[in-house]
């Protein structure tokens, strides 16, 4: 029999954001389907409905026609569903044959673990996958391809495993490992497992994937066959182009003006060297993949991250920046990436997010604050940046993603800025509130503030940016003016590190 | 029912809490007066006020580190150990508000080092403080060796025993105290900055706060408090005693959460403390006084403090769901 994967009408709510939006689509054994979207696209939500570890806000998934609900992603792995995520999950301390059957491996009579039998039946496993490792070597000596190899071990050692899905495996992995990674996805898709790969990069896609599902701001978009389908193409699907006119119709036209902000070789322990200029009235655009290094450039800069080496220089003066907090003083903000996690609070209203970086102004010289003066400027903030919200006492959270966006936004511009640092300001955001933003950055842009936009959305830096800085391998790997920047430029600097036009 | 008057209704579920708390305590009077008639009296409602009041001190220290999702083991060892100090300080001769002022410095130096702790080693706050609990006990039992250091500086020891308009000092203190810290938490930037690390600590840090100096503020405005309450508490007993006020915490905590500020972080106000102290030590007292056994009593705090961290737990789910169902709405 043919296994049969389907999802019915599958939403997930998290508060402001609607990560998946009524998904329905079927995968079948036998092959090997991708998910392929941009970062929020809803793959990964997804996979964590599938497994237990999110209960669906609507819908329902069926496997081989029998309706199914986990509550825990063991239930999903004992119903034989199982996800091998990017970081591992398994236990370091633990030998090979002790992973594979953790929970439940081989007893005596009297319920005393048979530690013989659980290597010998490792071994088998072991040598079906033609692994070159030993069942009693502890995990944590292995190699991380290695320690992979035992989680999906783990995950075939169960005789009813039905699906198996990859969430973005290769990304630590080196060729080799990679190809001998597809060896073992080919052999489970030849046993007629669902198998399902999530993942980046367009040239695996083509090399392992019979099929493409492509998601879209939470929605499923369609099923492709990889191979009648070129990555353009792909790209296009995953993209949309309902924005396409919104960049023609923004106000550009403005003056680039001197020499703003200049990053000279700064680098963390989580970024090598790196060295850019940004003039005023300039939109810098950062390009790349997740993971890159653009944040983690912007978080050494503005003092989040521990600065190791460099200088930053504003107005031609050289400055030190220790904390957000003097990042700030110097006129330079950030707005982050992960809004819940690093942009909002949660327990304020509208009006204490919007206030929270004008304390010092907002309060008297024994700190108690001026209520009128807050109430002010959340008022103006509101109306400036246009946030839907019925007043300003309604807490943040019970905005949509786009309205907290703007309150983020609009605190950092009540500081009054000489440097704005965007990091994916629209991510899982709506297209209405979208190109409200892309018209934000080209006002900031022409009242002369440095604006730095990080995205992952290729039409969104080469419709906004006047110059776009392209990183790889947390260093940077080119850059292009606005002129010259195509999607395939971009995508090629990004993800080989090669300039397809030199 | 409207959507508007819907969205009249919720600050009013707010307050409801506190109504809600309010009634406890009248439940609890009523309770404890119909078993014991001498409970309704004027003494003994002095008398609970007299024994909220060093509670009362460490809870207000409580509520902003609980706000700033941090937490503080140590203040009865503190407070013993304050008491024992101010004592030896005196008998060594020096005049009151001298050893008062170095006492006081002694609570600063043990919030300073909690806060070393949760800053600089990152260990968790509860694990933190059980450390300087467990060393500063020691320390009150090491600088006395062991023994109770009485007190016959009666000019100190009038600070047990004076009232103004009958209320003995150590209420007074109290009251003052929370008048004082209930402003600074809801109308200064302190205050402020100390909800908003408690929301979100490195979402505060990126808009500029500095979460370790707002969380080392905290824990030695904590020493201060604590202190304070120690020194007043050993003019009351005329002495220093290096094995009082254990379990002091304890209580402490318990007014705090009762009072609706949430180990979540973030949420609460000295309003909910000041009604949560008054409801644990009238029933603490209420205890007592129908001769329930100490032993029992354990039980009846523990059990106390189990349903306080229950409604903790149904108002954080209940506020959960509100966002959940809004967030749909607008989705």
């Amino acid at each position: 029999m043919q296994h049969i994967l389907e999802f019915q009408n599958i939403s997930k709510y998290f508060p402001g954001v609607k990560a998946l939006d009524n998904v329905s689509f079927k995968a079948s054994g036998g092959e090997v389907l991708a998910f392929l979207g941009e970062n929020g696209a809803g793959k990964s939500t997804l996979l964590k409905v599938l497994n237990g570890d999110y209960q669906p806000t609507d819908g329902k998934y069926l496997l081989d026609n029998e309706e199914k609900h986990f509550r825990s992603p063991h239930e999903a792995i004992e119903a034989g569903v199982s996800v091998i995520y990017q970081e591992r999950q398994i236990l370091m301390e633990l030998s090979v044959a002790e992973n594979i059957f953790l929970g439940r491996m081989p007893v005596s009579k009297f319920g005393v673990i048979n530690t013989r039998e659980a290597n010998e039946r490792a071994a088998k496993i072991i040598a079906d996958f033609g692994l070159p490792i030993r069942p009693e070597t502890k995990v944590k000596d292995l190699s991380i391809a290695y320690q992979q190899m035992v989680e999906i071990m783990k995950a075939c050692s169960r005789e009813n495993l039905r699906v198996i899905c990859f969430d973005e495996p290769t990304a630590s992995l080196s060729d080799d490992e990679i190809e001998s990674l597809f060896k073992v996805i080919r052999k489970l898709r030849d046993e007629g497992k669902i198998v399902i790969y999530v993942s980046h990069r367009m040239s695996e896609l083509h090399q392992i994937t019979d099929k493409v599902a492509i998601f879209k701001d939470g929605r499923y978009v369609d099923t492709v066959v990889t191979k009648d389908t070129e990555d353009k193409q792909l790209i296009k699907m995953m993209v949309g182009r309902d924005l396409g006119d919104i960049y023609k119709n923004l106000d550009r036209n403005k003056e680039i003006g001197d020499v703003l902000l200049e990053v000279k070789n700064v680098s963390s322990d989580y970024v090598k060297p790196v060295s850019f200029t940004l003039r005023r009235g300039e939109v810098l655009g950062f390009s790349g993949l997740v993971g890159a290094g653009r944040t983690e450039v912007m978080r050494a800069i503005v003092g989040a991250d521990k600065m190791k080496t460099g200088e930053v220089i504003l107005n031609g003066e050289k400055i030190r920046i220790r904390s957000p907090k003097e990042a700030m003083e110097h006129g330079i903000v950030m707005v982050p990436e992960d809004r819940k996690m690093q942009g909002i609070l949660a327990n304020l209203s509208v009006d204490g997010n919007i206030n929270i970086s004008l304390l010092d102004k907002h309060s008297n010289n024994i700190g108690v604050i001026d209520r009128k003066a807050e109430i002010e400027q959340a008022e103006k903030s509101i109306k400036e940046f246009n946030v839907k919200t019925p007043n300003k006492e309604k807490k943040i959270v019970e905005l949509s993603g786009g309205n907290q966006q703007k309150c983020i936004v609009a605190r950092g511009l009540a500081t009054n800025p000489q440097v704005l640092i965007l990091d994916e300001p629209t991510k899982g955001i709506d297209v209405g509130a979208k190109s409200e933003f892309y018209e934000m950055i080209c006002s900031f842009a022409k009242k002369g503030l440095g604006v730095i936009l990080i995205s992952s959305e290729l039409p969104e830096v080469i419709g906004l940016a006047d110059r776009i800085i392209v990183m790889r391998s947390l260093q940077v790997s080119g850059e292009i003016s606005a002129e010259e920047a195509s999607e395939d430029r971009l995508l090629s600097l990004g993800m080989i590190g090669e300039d397809e036009n030199e | 029912m409207s959507e508007k008057a819907k969205k009249r209704m919720l600050p009013q579920a707010v307050s409801g809490e506190k109504v809600v708390l309010f009634l406890a305590i009248v439940f609890v009077f009523i309770l404890f007066t119909s078993l014991n008639k001498n409970y309704l009296s004027v003494t003994n409602i002095v008398n609970i006020l007299i024994a909220a009041s060093l509670v009362g001190m460490v809870a207000i220290g409580h509520t902003y580190l609980i706000i700033a999702m941090q937490n503080d083991l140590s203040p009865g060892s503190l407070a013993a150990l304050s008491g024992v100090t101010v004592a030896l300080f005196l008998k060594a001769g020096l005049p009151i508000p001298l050893a008062i002022i170095l006492t006081i410095c002694v609570g600063i130096v043990v919030g300073i080092f909690n806060a070393w702790m949760v800053n600089k080693i990152q260990i968790e706050a509860f694990i933190a403080t059980l450390v300087s609990q467990m060393i500063v006990r020691g320390a009150a039992y090491i600088i006395c060796d062991g023994k109770p250091v009485s007190i016959s500086n009666q000019a100190f020891n009038k600070l047990g025993s004076v009232r103004f308009i009958g209320i003995p000092f150590a209420v007074w203190t109290m009251i003052i105290c929370m008048c004082v810290f209930g402003f600074i938490l809801s109308k200064t930037k302190f205050g402020r900055s100390v909800y908003a690390i408690g929301g979100n600590k490195q979402a505060a840090r990126l808009a500029g706060l500095d979460p370790q100096r707002i969380i080392l503020t905290s824990f030695i405005m904590m020493g201060i408090l604590t202190s304070m309450g120690g020194i007043v508490f050993a003019a009351r007993m005329n002495a220093g005693q290096p094995a009082a006020n254990i379990n002091l915490e304890f209580d402490a905590i318990t007014a705090v959460v009762l009072g609706g500020t949430s180990f979540a972080g973030g949420v609460g106000d000295m309003t909910g403390t000041f009604i949560g102290i008054i409801l644990i030590q009238a029933f603490n007292t209420g205890l007592t006084m129908v001769n329930v056994s100490s032993f029992w009593q354990y039980v009846a705090r523990g059990a106390l403090l189990l349903f306080a961290l229950t409604s903790d737990y149904i108002r954080k789910q209940r506020r959960e769901k509100e966002l959940l169902e809004a967030s749909m709405k607008n989705a």
